[in-house]
C-alpha cells in the first residue's frame, strides 16, 4: 500500500522553496499539483515532453503529402487546362499546402497530446486534494522509499510555509 | 389533346408506373398483415417483419426512382425509314405570314421539327431569318392552338360543320345575302385558284385582303404611277444611295431579311471592297433601320410630305422637269438631291408612309434619277402585301350596316387591330354565319360562330409566290398536333370538291408549272426534286410605264405640316402586328434599340422629358391611353413613339394583357390607314409609375475601346482606322508561362460590327437551337436574362440624334479564361479545341465564374425555370417542351450556363467527317446565330486552317478583340464599325 | 515585460486565488438572470427568421436574393468576409499579444477566442447558402470518385478559401477548449451542485493540475499558439484572394491580403471591446477587466484605423496612378462620387475617421462612448465590404451589363440570422463558461503583488510565466 505526505501550501513561492528543501534533503518528489503551471517546478520535476517535435514533424509530412498530392491530381490523374495555366501551377498549389499542413498539424498534435497526456472526454480525474485547481499548490512527497522519515519531512514542509501536511493513501481525496 | 399525339401514349403502359404501383400495393397488404401477427402468435412476426421492411425498401427504392424524370421515349415497332432516332432530317419548306416570307428549312428530330433554318436556295431570303421566323417553330408548340373545329366554343364534327355551313350558305343564297371571305394578303397561286372556285361557286361572294399594317397607300401610288399594283423590287445591293423616309426597311418594312441581306452586302468592306452604301434616314422614332443609318433626320411625320416634294422639286430643277406645288418645308435638301443627282440609277428612294400623294412623288423622284430599271425592278415585284385599306372600310361599315350576313375569317383579326375592332365584333356575333379558320385563339376567332383551325404552316403542304416569278413550296415536317384542316380544304370542301389541298397542289404543280421549266423531263421528277429544294424560280419579266400625270394632284394633295405632338405607332421588332403574342421567346426578345421586352411603351424624345420632368417607367397618358414613358435618345422633337401588336386579350396565356394596343387609333385617313397620330393630348398621370423589363440601362461605352468605329474615308486612308490600339496591346501582351496549343482545331469567330444591323434573329435562334428558357418580365428586370447571345446597344455623339453601336456579345472563349481560373470545382475548363465548357451537372453555382467574367456572358439559373409554374412559359407543359433539343441539355437550378459555340453542331459535323473518313470542310459547321444573321455578319471557322475565312478576317487590319488590352485571348474577332458619314 | 506603475494592477480589489475563481465562476453558478433569458429569446427570434430565410434559399434558388447576372455576389458574400473578419479577433489577442507579452491579454482573450468560434460558425453558413445547388456542395473536395476520377480545381481561390475556413475553425476551437480544460476542472473541484460536477468533470478530461499535465499543456499551447499565428495572416489574406485573384477592377489588387488582414483584426477588437464592454457592465467584471485593459485596446484600434486609412487612400491613389480607366471609373465615378457613395464614405468615416478619436483620454475612459464606437467601426467594416464586392461588380468592363444591386428580405434576413445566432452563442459562453481565462489570470495576478517580488523571480522565469 503507497503512502504519499502531501504538503498543502498557499504560496506558489513557498511550493517552489519546499521543492527545493525537500529535494534536496534526499527525498523523492511524486508530484505537485498547482492551479497555474509554475516553471520552476516543471524544469526541477525533470520531465521532458518531444511533442513539438513530433508536430515539426507531422508538419514535414502533412506539406510533403499536400504537394505530392496537388501534383498527382493536376498533372498525372486527370490534367485539364484551367485559363491556358500550366497542369502544374506551383504558385496557387502553395497557398493549400500551407493551411493545409496547419489543419494537419493541429489534428494530429491534438491526438498525441490527449494519448501521451492520458486526457480524454470523461476522463475520471485521480486527484489527491480537490483545492488544488483553485487556490492551493500541493506537493507529493513518495513515503515509500527506505529511510524515509514522515517527522523530518513534514517539519521541513511547515519550515517553508505549508498551511498543512497529512499523509495521504492514494486518495479518496480530503476535503 | 393527349391522345394526339404519340409522346403520351405510353402512359398508359408504363412498365415503371405499374411495378411502382403493386410495389406500393404489396408492401400495404404486408404492413397490415405484420400488424395481424403482432396481435396473434408472436411466432412468424419477426419473419414477417423483416418481409415488410424489405417490400417497404423496394418499394421506397422505385417511388424515390421516379422522382426523377422518366423518360418516355419508346422505340419504334417498325422504324419509318425518314427516321433515325438520334438523326436529325432536314425538310425544306416556306414561312409566310402578316406579310413575312421566308423559304425556310426545318431541322426534324425524331419527328419533331425542332429548328428553322434559312433556306440557302432561295434567292429571296438567302439563308437569312428575322427574330419571329426563328421563332415561329414554338407557334407549332403553342398552347392557344384550337385543339378542333368547334361551333359555339362545342367541339363539332368536320363533316357535320361542313353540312351546317353548306345548308346556311344556301339559305344565305336564296335570300340573296352577303357574303364576305376577309384573308390576309394571300401569295399562294394554289390558295388563289382555290378561293376563285369558291367565290364562283358561291356568287354575291367579296374576297377582301386585309393588312393590319398595310401597304395600300403605296400599291394605289404603283398603280397611279405604273399601272401595277404590287411593290417593286428594291437592290439596295446594286445601289450607292439609299434615302428612306420612315421606312423601317431593316426592321419591319415588307421584306426586310430580303432588305437586310442586300444592304449589309453593299456596306460590307472584308473582302476588299473600297465602297460602301451611303445611308439616309429621315424618321421620327429611332428605329432599327435609323439607329444603323450613316445620316439619320429626326423629323415629324407630318413634315415628311413636305420634305419629299422640295427634294422632287430640287430634282426636278437640275433635271429640266416642271416643279410642283404643294407644302413648303423647312428642310433644306439641296445638298441631299446633289448627291442623290450625282448616283443616278445607283440610287433608292422609298417612304414607309401609307399616304399615296407621299408614295407616288416619292416614284417620281425614282423615276427622275433612273432608278427604274437599275436599282428598282417591276420584274420580280412584291406580293406579300396586297390589302386594300378602302375595301377594308367598305367592309366594316357594311358589317356594322348590318348588310353582310356571312364572314370568313382567315389569318387576320381585325377585332383586335381594328379601329372599329369592338364594333365590328358585336356585328360578327350578329351574322347569321361566321367562321374563322383561326390557328390559334384571337379575339376574331372568338367572336365568330364556327371556328374551324387551320394547322400550322409546319403541319401543311402550301406553294407560295412572295414575288413574281419566285415559287417556294411548303411541306408538313410533322404529324397535325391538333385535330386541323387546311382553310383551303374547307373552302375545296363547302365547292363540292373531291380530294386532298395536297394532292391539289401537286397535280396543279406538275401540270402547270412544270411545263414552266425545261430541266426536269419528268412531272413525277420535278416535283420531287423543287419539293426537296424548297424553291423553284423561273422568274418573270414586266416592266411598269411611267405616268407621270398624277403627280401635281399627288403635290397638292400632301397633308399640312402639324404643330401639335405626333403619335408614330410602329411595328416592333419582335411581335410585329401582335399575331403571335403567345410566344413568349418573342415577348422576351428586347427591343433592338430601347432594349425593353414584354411592354410597349411611349418613347418619348430626351428633351420634352426634361421639360415635362419625366423619366423612364413614368406613366402618362396619350389621348387617353396610359403608357409608361421610355426616354429615348433620337426621338424626333414633338414626336412619341409607341409600338402596335401589344395589348391582344385573348391570345393566351402568355401573350394576354402584356402591353396595350395601339392599333385602333391607327384610324384611316384619306382611304388608307395612317400609322400615326397628329396633335396628340399627352398628360403625365401624376405619382404612377409602371416597371419596365430593361436588359440595358447604361447606354454610353465611357470613352472604352469597345466597339470600335471609323469613317469610311479614314479607313480608306488607313483600314486599321480606329483600331490602332490593336496593334498597341498585341505588342504588349507578355506571359509568364507558354500559351496553350490547340494542336487539332482551334474554333473561332468573327464578328462584322458593319453587317450587323442589331435585329436579334441571332438570339432566338440561338435560344431555340440551345434550349435557352424564358424568364418573364420580373427576372428579364432583374437583369437576369438567359440569352446567350446579347446584342449591346450603344449611343455616341449628341443626344437628340446619336450615332447608334451595336455589338452581339457571346461567350469570347478566351485562351486565358478568366472563369476558369476560378471555379473550385473543375465544373468549366477548357476544351483542347480552344472552346470554354461548362460541365453543367458538375456545377455547385458559386457564381464566381459570372463575377470574374469581364464580358458578362455567363447566365446563372436563379430558379427552376422547367416545369415550375412560377414561370409557366414553353417549358411549362409537355407540349411546349417538344421544342427542346435533345442535343443540348436543359439546365437545372442552381447552374451556370453560357454559350457553347454550339458544341453539339460541331461533334456532329465532326463525327459526319469521321465516318466519312475526311477532314472537316471549311464552312462546313455553321453554328444558330451565324445561320439565322440575314446580315451575314457572322463567321464561324477553325483558326488552325490557314484558309479558312475566320483566320483571313483574323488577320483583318479592322479586327481586333473585345477588352483585349486583359489579355484574355478571346477566340472571337469583332471587325470594327465603318460608318459613310458625307 | 509588465510595467506596473505603468498599467496598473491586473487584477482590482486584492483578490486571493480562491477568490479570483468565486469571482470568475460566480455567473455559472448564479441562476439565470432574467435579462439573459429575454436577450436569449430576442436572439433566437432573430435566428428564427434567418432559418426561415435559409429554408426559402434553399428550396426555391438564390433567385430570391437581389443578385443579378451582372452583380453575382451579394450581402451573403458581404457577411461572410464581415464575420470571418470579426472571427479573427479571438486568435489575434491570443496569439499576438502572447508574442508580444502582454500579460493584460489574459482578461480578455477567452471572450475573444469564443467570440471567433461563434463568427467563424455563422461566416461559415453563407458559401454555402450563396451556391447554386448547396447540396452538392461536397464537390468541393478532392475526394476520389468515379468521374476519372475529376478533382478539384487547386487554382481557385474558392478552394483556399474552403481549406483556410476550415482549418480556421477546427484550430480556433481547439485552441479556445484547451485553454478551458484546467477552468472546467476548477468548476468541477469547487461547485456544489452534482449535475455540474458530472457535466464540468465530463468536459474537464481528467485534468488534475499535476506538473505532467501542465508540463504537455504549455507543449501544446506552444505548438497551437505557433501554427494559429501564422494562420491569423494567412486565412484573411486567403479570403482576400477571393477578390485580388479576379480580373474586376477594383479588386485586382496586391494590397489586398495585408489590407484584409488588418481590416479583420481592427474589427474582430472593435467587436471584442464591444462584448468586454458587456461583460463589465452586466457582469460586474471591472475587477478583472479594467480601465487599463479597455484603454489598451483602444489604443490598438487608434493604430490599426489609422493602417485602414492609409490603406485607403494607397487604393485611391493607385487607382489613379495606374491610369487605367477601368479603375478609376470603379473608385472616383462610382464610389467616392457615384451610385454608392454613401457606402463608401460610411465606411471612410466609420473605420478610417471616428476611431481618431481614441486619441482623448476623456474618450477612452468613457465606457458608453467606446462601446457606441466600437460598434461604429463593425458598420464601417460591414460597408468596407460592401464597397468591395458590390461597386466593382456592378459597374465593371463592359457599361451594357452595368446594373445596380440592392438586397431582398430573404438576404436581410439571411443577416439578421446570423447576428441572432452570434448573440445567442455569446450569451450561452457567459452563461456556462467561465469568461475569464481563470488559470491564467491567476498566473499573472501575482504581478499585482508589490513590485519587489518580481525580483524574486529570475527574469527568465518571468518570460516563460509571461509566455503562459
Amino acid at each position: 500500500m503507497n503512502k504519499y505526505m502531501v504538503g498543502v501550501f498557499n504560496d506558489e513561492f513557498d511550493l517552489v522553496k519546499a521543492f527545493d528543501q525537500v529535494k534536496a534533503s534526499g527525498n523523492r518528489i511524486d508530484e505537485v499539483f498547482t492551479p497555474y503551471p509554475i516553471h520552476e517546478v516543471i524544469v526541477k520535476m525533470g520531465k521532458r515532453t518531444r511533442i513539438s517535435h513530433a508536430a515539426f514533424f507531422y508538419g514535414v509530412f502533412g506539406a510533403a503529402s499536400l504537394l505530392g498530392f496537388m501534383y498527382f491530381a493536376s498533372v498525372i490523374s486527370w490534367p485539364l487546362n484551367f485559363g491556358g495555366k500550366p497542369t502544374n501551377a506551383f504558385p496557387s498549389f502553395l497557398v493549400v499546402t500551407i493551411v493545409g499542413t496547419i489543419l494537419i498539424v493541429t489534428i494530429l498534435t491534438l491526438l498525441t497530446f490527449s494519448i501521451r497526456a492520458k486526457i480524454f472526454p470523461g476522463k475520471k480525474a485521480d486527484i489527491v486534494d480537490l483545492r488544488a485547481t483553485n487556490d492551493k499548490f500541493i506537493l507529493v512527497v513518495d513515503s515509500n522509499v527506505p529511510g524515509f522519515q514522515p517527522d523530518k519531512v513534514e517539519k521541513l514542509l511547515k519550515d517553508n510555509g505549508a498551511s498543512e501536511v497529512y499523509l495521504n493513501v492514494e486518495s479518496p481525496a480530503k476535503l | 389533346m393527349d391522345k394526339t399525339y404519340w409522346r403520351s401514349l405510353d402512359e398508359l403502359e408504363d412498365p415503371k408506373a405499374l411495378r411502382i404501383k403493386e410495389a406500393r400495393e404489396e408492401s400495404k397488404q404486408k404492413s397490415l398483415l405484420y400488424k395481424k401477427s403482432d396481435e396473434g402468435d408472436s411466432g412468424n412476426s419477426r419473419r414477417d417483419f423483416l418481409k415488410t421492411l424489405g417490400f417497404s425498401l423496394a418499394a421506397t427504392a422505385l417511388i424515390s426512382g421516379c422522382e426523377r424524370p422518366v423518360n418516355k421515349a419508346i422505340p419504334y415497332l417498325i422504324k419509318p425509314e425518314e427516321i433515325t432516332p438520334g438523326q436529325a432530317s432536314y425538310y425544306a419548306s416556306s414561312y409566310f405570314d402578316a406579310g413575312d416570307y421566308c423559304s425556310v428549312v426545318v431541322k426534324v428530330r425524331d419527328g419533331r421539327p425542332i429548328k428553322i433554318e434559312g433556306n440557302e436556295l432561295s434567292s429571296v431570303s438567302r439563308q437569312g431569318t428575322s427574330a419571329r421566323i426563328q421563332a415561329s417553330i414554338l407557334n407549332l408548340y403553342d398552347g392557344a392552338r384550337y385543339k378542333g373545329p368547334q361551333r359555339r366554343s362545342k367541339n363539332i364534327k368536320w363533316h357535320d360543320a361542313d353540312l351546317e355551313i353548306v345548308k346556311t350558305l344556301n339559305e344565305i343564297r336564296q335570300q340573296g345575302g352577303r357574303l364576305v371571305l376577309l384573308t390576309q394578303t394571300v401569295i399562294s397561286p394554289s390558295a388563289k385558284q382555290v378561293i376563285a372556285q369558291f367565290l364562283n361557286a358561291w356568287p354575291g361572294t367579296a374576297w377582301v385582303q386585309y393588312d393590319a399594317v398595310s401597304a395600300s397607300g403605296m400599291l394605289t401610288a404603283n398603280m397611279k404611277s405604273f399601272g401595277i399594283r404590287s411593290i417593286p423590287d428594291y437592290r439596295f445591293d446594286k445601289a450607292k444611295v439609299v434615302v428612306s423616309f420612315g421606312a423601317d426597311f431593316l426592321g419591319s418594312w415588307l421584306s426586310p431579311v430580303e432588305y437586310t441581306r442586300r444592304y449589309t452586302d453593299a456596306r460590307k468592306l472584308d473582302a476588299g471592297q473600297r465602297d460602301m452604301l451611303r445611308h439616309y434616314q429621315f424618321e421620327a422614332a429611332m428605329s432599327l433601320t435609323g439607329s444603323n443609318a450613316d445620316v439619320r433626320f429626326p423629323v415629324k411625320p407630318s413634315e415628311e410630305g413636305g420634305i419629299v416634294l422640295s427634294l422632287y422639286n430640287e430634282i426636278a430643277k437640275a433635271k429640266g422637269a416642271e416643279r410642283l406645288n404643294g407644302v413648303q418645308s423647312k428642310v433644306d435638301v439641296t445638298g441631299l438631291a446633289e448627291e442623290l443627282l450625282e448616283n443616278q440609277g445607283k440610287s433608292v428612294v422609298i417612304s414607309g408612309s401609307n399616304d399615296e400623294n407621299i408614295q407616288m412623288l416619292v416614284n417620281g423622284i425614282n423615276q427622275l434619277l433612273g432608278n427604274y430599271g437599275q436599282t428598282i425592278l417591276w420584274e420580280a415585284a412584291l406580293q406579300t402585301k396586297k390589302g386594300t385599306d378602302h375595301e377594308m372600310k367598305a367592309l366594316v361599315a357594311d358589317a356594322l350596316a348590318g348588310k353582310i350576313d356571312g364572314l370568313f375569317v382567315w389569318g387576320v383579326n381585325p377585332v383586335y387591330d381594328y379601329p372599329e375592332g369592338k364594333k365590328l365584333e358585336a356585328a360578327i356575333r350578329e351574322m347569321k354565319l361566321s367562321v374563322s379558320f383561326a390557328e390559334r385563339q384571337d379575339e376574331t376567332a372568338r367572336a365568330c360562330e364556327y371556328i374551324l383551325p387551320e394547322p400550322n404552316y409546319l403541319e401543311s403542304w402550301n406553294d407560295l409566290e412572295p414575288k413574281s416569278g419566285f415559287y417556294s413550296l411548303a411541306q408538313p415536317t410533322v404529324a397535325k398536333l391538333f385535330d386541323s384542316r387546311n382553310a383551303e380544304e374547307c373552302l375545296m370542301a363547302w365547292t363540292g370538291q373531291q380530294g386532298s389541298w395536297a394532292d391539289y397542289i401537286k397535280n396543279r404543280w406538275k401540270t402547270e408549272f412544270y411545263t414552266r421549266q425545261s430541266e426536269y423531263t419528268d412531272p413525277e421528277m420535278f416535283w420531287n426534286y423543287t419539293l426537296q429544294k424548297g424553291v423553284f424560280e423561273p422568274g418573270d419579266s414586266v416592266t411598269g410605264t411611267w405616268e407621270a400625270s398624277g403627280l401635281p394632284a399627288a403635290a397638292s394633295g400632301l397633308k399640312d405640316v402639324q404643330t401639335g405632338t405626333e403619335v408614330v405607332l410602329y411595328e416592333s421588332i419582335a411581335i410585329g402586328n401582335g399575331k403571335y403574342a403567345n410566344n413568349p421567346w418573342l415577348q422576351e426578345l428586347p427591343d433592338p434599340v430601347a432594349k425593353i421586352s414584354w411592354d410597349n411603351y411611349a418613347s418619348v424624345p430626351v428633351a420634352f422629358a426634361k421639360e415635362q420632368g419625366l423619366e423612364n417607367e413614368q406613366v402618362i397618358t396619350i389621348n387617353g391611353i396610359e403608357l409608361p414613358v421610355f426616354v429615348q435618345p433620337g426621338q424626333a422633337e414633338g414626336t412619341i413613339a409607341v409600338a402596335l401588336g401589344y395589348g391582344r386579350e385573348y391570345a393566351g396565356k402568355v401573350g394576354n394583357g402584356v402591353g396595350v394596343n395601339v392599333f385602333p387609333h391607327a384610324a384611316g385617313q384619306n382611304g388608307n390607314r395612317q400609322y400615326y397620330l397628329v396633335n396628340a393630348k399627352i398628360e403625365p398621370v401624376a405619382g404612377k409609375t409602371y416597371p419596365l423589363a430593361l436588359s440595358q440601362t447604361h447606354h454610353s461605352m465611357e470613352g472604352r475601346p469597345i466597339v470600335r468605329e471609323a469613317n469610311l474615308d479614314e479607313y480608306l486612308l488607313k483600314p486599321d482606322a480606329g483600331n490602332e490600339m490593336h496593334e498597341e496591346f498585341e505588342k504588349k501582351h507578355v506571359t509568364l508561362y507558354p500559351e496553350k496549343e490547340f494542336p487539332a482545331h482551334h474554333w473561332g469567330m468573327a464578328i462584322d460590327l458593319n453587317s450587323c444591323t442589331g435585329c436579334g434573329s441571332c438570339a432566338i435562334a440561338c435560344q431555340a437551337e440551345n434550349n435557352v428558357q424564358v424568364i418573364g418580365k420580373e427576372q428579364v428586370r432583374n437583369r437576369r436574362i438567359m440569352h446567350w447571345i446579347r446584342i449591346d446597344r450603344y449611343y455616341s455623339g449628341e443626344i437628340s440624334n446619336p450615332d447608334v453601336s451595336f455589338q452581339p456579345v457571346m461567350c469570347q472563349h478566351c485562351s486565358n479564361a478568366p472563369c476558369e481560373n476560378v471555379c473550385p470545382v473543375a465544373a468549366t475548363p477548357h476544351s483542347s479545341e480552344g472552346l470554354n465548357q461548362m460541365a453543367y451537372n458538375r456545377c455547385v453555382g458559386t457564381k464566381y465564374c459570372i463575377n470574374n467574367c469581364p464580358y458578362r456572358v455567363r447566365r446563372f439559373n436563379w430558379f427552376k425555370y422547367v416545369d415550375n409554374d412560377k414561370f409557366d412559359y414553353n417549358a411549362n407543359n409537355d407540349l411546349g417542351r417538344m421544342v427542346l433539343n435533345p442535343d443540348v441539355t436543359v439546365r437545372s437550378r442552381g447552374v451556370v450556363e453560357k454559350c457553347s459555340m454550339c458544341v453539339q453542331r460541331i461533334q456532329e459535323k465532326k463525327q459526319k467527317a469521321k465516318l466519312e473518313g475526311r477532314m472537316i470542310e471549311e464552312g462546313e459547321i455553321k453554328t444558330a446565330c451565324q445561320q439565322s444573321c440575314p446580315g451575314n455578319a457572322i463567321v464561324f471557322g477553325d483558326l488552325n486552317n490557314p484558309e479558312s475565312r475566320i483566320s483571313k478576317l483574323f488577320k483583318d487590319k479592322r479586327n481586333y478583340h473585345l477588352l483585349e488590352e486583359l489579355h484574355t485571348l478571346p477566340s472571337v474577332g469583332y471587325l470594327t464599325k465603318v460608318r459613310n458619314k458625307a | 515585460m509588465y510595467n506596473l506603475q505603468i498599467r496598473g494592477k491586473h487584477i482590482h480589489g486584492d483578490k486571493s486565488l480562491g477568490r479570483i475563481s468565486t469571482d470568475i465562476i460566480a455567473p455559472i453558478d448564479d441562476k439565470t438572470p432574467l435579462w439573459w433569458s429575454a436577450a436569449f429569446v430576442v436572439s433566437l427570434g432573430l435566428f428564427g427568421w434567418g432559418i426561415y430565410s435559409m429554408y426559402i434559399t434553399v428550396t426555391q434558388g438564390i433567385g430570391t436574393w437581389g443578385v443579378n447576372n451582372t452583380v453575382g455576389w451579394g450581402w451573403a458574400i458581404i457577411n461572410f468576409v464581415w464575420w470571418i473578419g470579426i472571427g479573427h479577433a479571438g486568435t489575434a489577442f491570443s496569439i499576438f499579444l502572447l508574442i508580444l507579452r502582454q500579460t493584460w491579454r489574459t482578461a480578455i482573450n477567452r471572450a475573444a477566442e469564443a467570440m471567433t468560434v461563434v463568427a467563424v460558425g455563422c461566416a461559415a453558413l453563407f458559401p454555402l447558402l450563396h451556391m447554386g445547388r448547396p447540396w452538392l456542395f461536397f464537390f468541393i473536395f478532392p475526394y476520389p470518385n468515379t468521374r476519372g476520377p475529376l478533382w478539384v480545381n487547386f487554382n481557385s481561390p474558392l478552394f483556399w478559401d474552403f481549406v483556410a475556413i476550415s482549418a480556421y475553425l477546427l484550430i480556433s476551437a481547439s485552441f479556445w477548449y484547451f485553454g478551458m480544460v484546467p477552468d472546467f476542472a476548477t468548476i468541477r473541484d469547487t461547485t456544489k451542485s452534482k449535475v455540474k460536477k458530472a457535466v464540468y468533470g465530463f468536459f474537464s478530461f481528467g485534468w488534475t493540475g499535476s506538473s505532467k499535465q501542465w508540463l504537455r499543456f504549455e507543449a501544446l499551447s506552444f505548438v497551437l499558439g505557433g501554427i494559429a499565428a501564422v494562420l491569423v495572416v494567412s486565412v484573411h489574406s486567403i479570403v482576400s484572394t477571393d477578390f485580388a485573384v479576379s480580373v474586376e477592377p477594383g479588386w485586382h489588387t496586391t494590397i489586398f491580403p495585408p489590407y484584409f488582414v488588418v481590416g479583420a483584426i481592427f474589427s474582430g477588437f472593435a467587436m471584442v471591446l464591444t462584448l468586454v464592454a458587456l461583460m463589465r457592465k452586466l457582469y460586474k467584471m471591472e475587477d478583472f477587466i479594467t480601465d487599463s485593459h479597455v484603454d489598451a485596446v483602444c489604443r490598438v484600434l487608434i493604430f490599426i484605423s489609422l493602417i485602414m486609412g492609409t490603406a485607403y487612400l494607397t487604393e485611391i491613389f493607385m487607382a489613379w496612378y495606374s491610369g487605367s480607366t477601368y479603375e478609376m471609373y470603379t473608385f472616383f465615378r462610382n464610389r467616392i462620387f457615384g451610385e454608392y457613395a454613401f457606402q463608401f464614405w460610411a465606411m471612410f468615416i466609420c473605420n478610417a475617421i471616428i476611431p481618431q478619436l481614441f486619441w482623448f483620454k476623456s474618450v477612452r475612459s468613457r465606457l458608453w462612448i467606446v462601446f457606441i464606437i466600437s460598434i461604429l467601426i463593425n458598420i464601417g467594416m460591414w460597408f468596407e465590404r460592401f464597397n468591395i464586392v458590390v461597386t466593382s461588380l456592378s459597374k465593371n468592363y463592359i457599361p451594357a451589363n452595368w446594373a445596380s444591386y440592392s438586397p431582398t428580405i430573404i438576404e436581410i434576413g439571411l443577416f439578421v440570422g446570423t447576428l441572432g445566432m452570434f448573440s445567442a452563442g455569446v450569451l450561452l459562453f457567459f452563461r456556462y463558461i467561465p469568461m475569464i481565462a481563470i488559470s491564467e489570470i491567476k498566473s499573472v495576478s501575482k504581478y499585482d503583488k508589490e513590485p519587489d517580488l518580481t525580483q524574486f523571480l529570475s527574469h527568465e522565469t518571468q518570460k516563460n510565466q509571461a509566455k503562459h
